[in-house]
């Protein structure tokens, strides 16, 4: 099959790329780098890492194993210091945590004491607000992803998926500049997971918020976001900013669109290198054999 | 699945109802071999209970004597021509037959003290619950904050734990003389062996409890605005309570641990002083009923909370909302110690 250029945009999709750079930049990183061990004999992780985020804007960033991409998450979240540069939130450095910044982890982290409801309520109560309308306030949040029959279970009764949807609605609460999700569906089975990046656009399109997505999966990263931001390993920094081909709404079937798929070409040759090399001395079994002959698979 | 025959599964949890006839099983097994000890003539009864002393002049009736020497002082007296003692084979008086024991449960109750102005049994207990009941609680709250303060902060932690670590090695009872001397010789020494004993465990234990909470909790909640005290009055004390108090359970069984050696400084008193005055007269089985008593106080109070547990802390509970079991239907034979958290 001809694949396009997955650079190439139908006029729609050049003209929303074109408004999203209209828009205010929510978040700068600037040279941003981080490395561990003494300075004469670090081992870089990340450096140079360069770009803005468009309010909005879905940003997924995508890389091999031990690209850093979970080290850049907990940088802009507080949790890590990075070794040099800085993150701008609205002009601002980010410093420690803090609510400005939602976060969503893969492991939910929901307070397992608390039930739906309260822990909706709990960065409401830390703002300070009152105990009324924070439960108001959490109700809606519920009732947005669906779950306000459960407001009044525990975290243990709910299934991978419920737990995901309360997270986002926690972190959605205290009205964030940017959600900030680490791969937020990894621990979900398969159909879930699919379930949950709709929900997701849905509410992305529901709620004024800039997500800032982590992920390895591929297919995820082209059917969710704007743009796709590449981070490599050896040296560690951004390989690439892809702008996604694919246009909105995004639907199941797009998955097999000629620029979807010349996209998710792209990315493997970015996260595995081209496929000549991607016979490397790892990826070789040692030539035994095991069967019988004339057992062999076809 | 398994099979229904398969009773040795390695690893395999066993169906309800064999848990249930296993569990009455660990209780009727050493029964049974006390019953028959006790009550079969044959087996064991080392002793002759002399009941017709005959002509020997060595015997008296109701005396105890070796099997060996009454046979031998019976075949002298048949030798010479006289009339043999007469008596029947019994067990050393310290191993008094369970129907014994059993009876003495009822009437330990319902006899006075030995001695005038002594306690009565419910008296000496109730002396003894109050005791543990003081000590655990002068423990607790200095033990139980100060372990959350430490498991918190790495701070309070480095700068109380390595003394709270050597204390601990040092065994309570071995204080005795200095509390009797400081705190004279009623209740105030026994109350602190029982503080000695439990306090330092405590803190270690709960500072542990309190280390293992999940740091990404910690975190989460930080990402949601909370810092500093409330970080952890709102977080990591929820985090850890229900651990902290199956901790506190395991305490106050390590309490009553020290509970006899705690009473025998100064005046001894309550269950002890019970248990040495029946020892005194021989009353055997008096002694073992008030052993049995402290278990079984001990073991239906640990059951109790056990239960009130999974009250306090519904979320620890695998029953799903809208079932929600009652009080007395979440006893269950699981010890303390076996309570672990579920992994979320």
């Amino acid at each position: 099959m001809q694949l396009p250029d997955y650079r190439e945009q139908t006029p729609e999709v050049k003209a929303r790329f074109d408004r999203i750079k209209q828009r205010p930049v929510i978040m700068k990183v600037r040279d941003l780098k981080k490395a561990f061990g003494p300075a004469e004999s670090e081992h870089v992780v990340f450096d140079k890492v360069n770009f803005d985020v468009y309010r909005r804007e879905f940003i997924t960033v995508i890389g091999p194993s031990g690209c850093g991409k979970s080290t850049f998450i907990r940088i802009a979240a507080g949790l890590d210091e990075s070794s040099g540069g800085q993150i701008l939130l609205e002009d601002k450095p980010v410093g420690g945590p803090g609510p400005d910044r939602g976060m969503v982890f893969q492991g939910y982290t929901l307070f397992p004491w608390r039930t739906v409801k309260k822990n909706v309520m709990f960065g409401l109560e830390m703002q300070g607000k009152s105990k009324h309308s924070a439960e108001q306030e959490a109700r809606q949040w519920l009732e947005m992803v669906g779950l306000s029959k459960f407001e009044n279970s525990y975290p243990h009764e709910l299934s991978g998926g419920m737990k995901q949807r309360v997270a986002i609605a926690r972190a959605l609460a205290n009205d964030p500049r940017i959600l900030i999700m680490d791969e937020p569906f990894g621990a979900l089975d398969a159909q879930t997971r699919c379930k949950m990046q709709s929900y997701l656009l849905q509410i992305w399109k529901k709620v004024d918020v800039t997500i800032l997505f982590i992920t390895h999966d591929l297919d995820e990263a082209i059917y969710l976001s704007d743009r796709i931001l590449v981070l490599g390993v050896n040296p560690g920094g951004v390989r690439e900013i892809i702008e996604n081909p694919v246009p909105r709404p995004r639907t199941v079937e797009q998955f097999l669109s000629p620029e979807f798929i010349a996209t998710k070409r792209r990315l493997d040759e970015l996260i595995h290198g081209p496929a000549v090399e991607q016979d490397g001395e790892d990826d070789k079994l040692p030539m035994i054999r095991m069967t019988q002959a004339g057992d062999e698979v076809e | 699945m398994s099979t229904n025959t398969d009773w040795l599964g390695l690893k395999k949890e066993l169906p309800q109802q064999r848990r249930l006839q296993l569990t009455i099983l660990s209780f009727v097994l050493p029964l049974v071999l006390w019953c028959v000890v006790s009550y079969v003539p044959w087996i064991w009864h080392p002793l002759i209970h002399v009941t017709d002393p005959g002509d020997v002049e060595f015997f008296s009736a109701g005396m105890d004597m070796p099997k060996a020497d009454f046979y031998e002082q019976n075949q002298k007296a048949v030798a010479e021509g006289m009339a043999p003692g007469k008596g029947y084979p019994v067990n050393p008086v310290y191993l008094p037959a369970p129907g014994a024991v059993v009876k003495a449960f009822y009437t330990a109750f319902i006899t006075p003290p030995l001695l005038p102005g002594d306690p009565w049994l419910h008296e000496s207990l109730l002396h003894s619950i109050r005791t543990i009941c003081w000590g655990f609680f002068l423990s607790s709250i200095v033990g139980v904050p100060l372990g959350v303060i430490c498991g918190t902060y790495r701070f309070f932690s480095r700068m109380t734990e390595p003394f709270i670590e050597f204390f601990r090695y040092l065994p309570a009872p071995a204080f005795g003389a200095l509390c009797v001397a400081i705190l004279g010789i009623d209740d105030g020494p026994k109350i602190a062996i029982i503080v000695i004993g439990t306090f330092f465990q405590q803190v270690l234990v709960i500072a542990n409890t309190v280390r293992k909470v999940d740091p990404s909790l910690i975190e989460a909640a930080q990402t949601l605005g909370a810092k500093g005290w409330r970080l952890v009055w709102r977080v990591v004390i929820p985090a850890s309570i229900s651990d902290i108090y199956t901790d506190m359970r395991i305490l106050l069984g390590w309490a009553w641990t020290y509970l006899i050696v705690a009473e025998v400084v100064g005046t001894m008193s309550g269950i002890t002083y019970f248990i040495y005055q029946q020892g005194r007269h021989f009353m055997f089985e008096n002694v073992y009923a008030a052993i049995m008593m402290i278990g079984i106080i001990g073991f239906s109070s640990d059951l109790v909370l056990a239960a009130l547990g999974a009250v306090l802390f519904p979320w620890k509970s695998k029953l799903r909302a809208g079932k929600k079991a009652s009080f007395w239907a979440r006893f269950n034979f699981k010890p303390a110690a076996a309570a672990v958290p579920e992994p979320n």
